[in-house]
């Protein structure tokens, strides 16, 4: 089934980066960071200054001890910081040079409970998000359907060559995934060959059209909308690599193909490297001379400032810093004074889930929940709404004020 | 159809988008009697940036200018053969109430100049609002086209009030002079009517809204040729309705969920 998005924003001033993943960028440090799993708070089971292997567990969910975070490589964990309330700020690892090499060794994906348990202690469980809300899930929780994201984003690397000589392996993960549902495994992509075979389990729907069309809310609304109270997860295609290489071989995989582009580089491509790589490591000799960028993690719309890669991200932009005072000046102006809501036609085309965009928008700058859900708040996460702060004559930051809705329903619903 | 590239604006973008829109029926209008033009709008300008000097003052706010599109409608709309305390008076009320006390441009949900002239034709009976001619329907047509492109009018709007006027007259007269008919409500149908703080927010919305502005139009003006009242009258019911109208449109749709649901 091909669907085609018309809503959003069409990719046209983005330069396409070249294709070919040709390039391995390992970082001096990585990291896990807290702004990815808001509200997560750890009980560490490391130390500062402790040698750690790759994929060995950082600290543990302290609501779920089951749910393990694991390091991205080995080295040794340089810096471990707390955010408000014990949630997790940032933990730091200082990448060492040497590899473990250790024996491979497939492992037991024949039941439910196998499978869950190989994920969550070994470090792939965060990878899966729950819509609504797009939060780890639960460790018992079961979704009525798993969409994997595998569409080419504008300014993303194509999943296709990525994928090329890992065919089997991402069947594999796919087939993982089914186990953890009762419904269906839908791997959604771009126009061409399916990238993974199909069976009665796992589907596979293209989309193209606007930039819109590489967001999963995007992909759940229009196959299986989750506002009349369902739950589906989404994950990553490389996500879904890393799951089927570890049941495979045994071993974690934080292998990551990341797209750097922005009007600062002096070439836009896709590098591989891994995930939480500090993001300055892998992009610096790629800039433009004497440029001092300012790095945003994600697309290039809904993309927020950071120094390390984000979980759930596959690209990076570079950005110049405003550095005049009158620029500055401006952002500090436009950021105290809150304008209104114009509601204009651009709103209207903007997002591609089926809301009504401005009574929605005025829900949220509000706070009022119980409208938002009404609305079909619940569909969407962050990503999807950050076209709205773009457009949006209030320069609201419509993404937080989600957030904010979101925190509460859940509040509501547990 | 316009793949329209979305664009960053703000509210000062915004404005001078209508301002632009306003210049050509202004220049037109201004022509026509260029002394009493400008004392009304030199008093219409001075009205509305008064009070918002003195809101933003009281808010310790730096005030906006917003007023500008409100004072030029207003002007093109006022006859200038009346006493301009009159216009004053009726704009101060227009603007504060259906703008600045709701916090300032956009927040308030009627179109201040649809408020002003409402309120200038019931406080004094004497006062007759200008005639919409054709040479100001054609210098609309520019500004009109400029707007629905930047997306600050919608089409549908546009569309199911002409369709609405249009039924509705079929309906009552024997003879439809539609080109008479478009040129009598395309200034006020552009600025007032689809003003897009005052219109209902959501496509379907926007449907229902024109019509109902359509079929008021005829009602209130009752006669074959929409009067410049008639007009503004409806735009002011029509747009208290507008959320009324949205309210309902998000009930039908969150219904969606439900039946999806069963």
């Amino acid at each position: 089934m091909h669907y085609t998005i018309r809503q959003g924003h069409w990719p046209s001033d983005v330069a396409a980066p070249v294709q070919a993943v040709d390039d391995i960028r390992l970082p001096e440090t990585a990291a896990v960071v807290g702004a990815d799993f808001p509200g997560l708070r750890p009980a560490f089971a490391v130390e500062h200054g402790d040698e750690v292997a790759a994929g060995q567990v950082l600290f543990t969910d302290r609501k779920h001890s089951q749910i393990a975070h694991v390091a991205p490589c080995a080295g040794t964990v340089t810096q471990i910081e707390y955010g408000p309330r014990r949630t997790l700020s940032a933990c730091v690892i200082k990448r060492a040079a040497r590899t473990t090499p250790r024996e491979s060794m497939p492992l037991d994906d024949s039941t439910d409970a196998s499978v869950r348990d190989v994920l969550q202690s070994r470090g792939m469980w965060p990878a899966l998000r729950t819509r609504p809300f797009g939060r780890t899930p639960a460790p018992d929780a079961r979704p009525d359907a798993i969409f994997v994201n595998a569409v080419h984003g504008t300014g993303a690397a194509d999943p296709a060559p990525v994928l090329q000589t890992q065919t089997e392996i991402f069947a594999k993960g796919a087939a993982v995934l089914t186990m953890l549902t009762d419904g269906l495994v839908h791997i959604c992509q771009s126009k061409g060959a399916p990238l993974c075979p199909i069976t009665n389990r796992i589907r596979v729907a293209t989309f193209g059209g606007t930039m819109a069309a590489a967001l999963a809310g995007t992909h759940i609304d229009r196959v299986y909308p989750v506002q009349s109270g369902r739950q589906v997860w989404t994950i990553g295609y490389q996500d879904v690599i890393a799951i089927g290489y570890l049941f495979v071989t045994g071993q974690y995989s934080a292998d990551r193909v990341v797209a750097i582009s922005g009007p600062l580089v002096k070439s836009p491509k896709p590098v591989q490297t891994i995930l939480g790589a500090r993001i300055a490591d892998i992009a610096a000799d790629n800039m433009i001379g004497g440029a001092n960028p300012v790095f945003r993690s994600g697309a290039p719309q809904g993309g927020r400032e950071a120094m390390f890669l984000g979980r759930f991200d596959t690209q990076i932009t570079a950005a110049a810093r405003a550095t005049s005072k009158a620029q500055a000046a401006r952002r500090s102006w436009f950021s105290t004074t809150q304008d209104a809501l114009i509601p204009t036609a651009s709103l209207e085309r903007a997002i591609a889930p089926r809301v009504l965009p401005v009574p929605l928008m005025r829900a949220l700058s509000v706070g009022d929940s119980e409208t938002a859900r009404r609305l079909g708040c619940l569909a969407l996460i962050e990503e999807d709404v950050a076209i709205l702060s773009r457009l949006c004559t209030s320069g609201a930051d419509y993404g937080v004020l989600l957030r904010q809705v979101l925190d509460e329903l859940m509040e509501d619903a547990a | 159809m316009i793949a329209a590239r979305p664009f960053r604006t703000n509210l000062a973008g915004v404005t001078l988008a209508q301002v632009a829109a306003l210049v050509a029926p202004s220049v037109v209008t201004g022509l026509a009697d260029p002394v009493g033009y400008a004392l009304v709008l030199a008093t219409a300008l001075l009205t509305v940036w008064f009070w918002e000097g003195l809101f933003a003052a009281v808010r310790k706010r730096s005030p906006g200018g917003h007023g500008i599109t409100t004072a030029l409608i207003v002007s093109i709309l006022a006859p200038s053969d009346h006493a301009l305390w009159q216009l004053a008076l009726a704009l101060s009320l227009g603007v504060v109430l259906a703008e600045l006390v709701f916090g300032g441009r956009g927040f308030g949900f009627l179109s201040p100049a649809v408020v002003a002239a409402s309120l200038l034709v019931f406080s004094f009976p004497e006062v007759a609002l200008v005639p919409s001619t054709t040479n100001v329907a054609i210098a609309t047509i520019p500004g009109a086209v400029l707007l629905l492109f930047l997306g600050l009018i919608s089409w549908r709007v546009l569309l199911s009030t002409a369709v609405g006027t249009a039924t509705f007259l079929v309906l009552t007269v024997d003879v439809l002079d539609a080109p008479t008919v478009a040129a009598a409500i395309a200034f006020c149908l552009v600025f007032l009517v689809c003003d897009p703080t005052a219109a209902s927010a959501t496509n379907p919305g926007r449907w229902i809204y024109g019509l109902l502005a359509g079929g008021l139009i005829v009602l209130f003006s009752g006669d074959p040729i929409p009067s410049t009242e008639g007009i503004v009258f409806a735009a002011l019911i029509a747009s208290i309705f507008a959320p009324l109208i949205d309210h309902l449109v998000v009930l039908a749709y969150a219904k969606r969920w439900k039946i999806a649901d069963a």
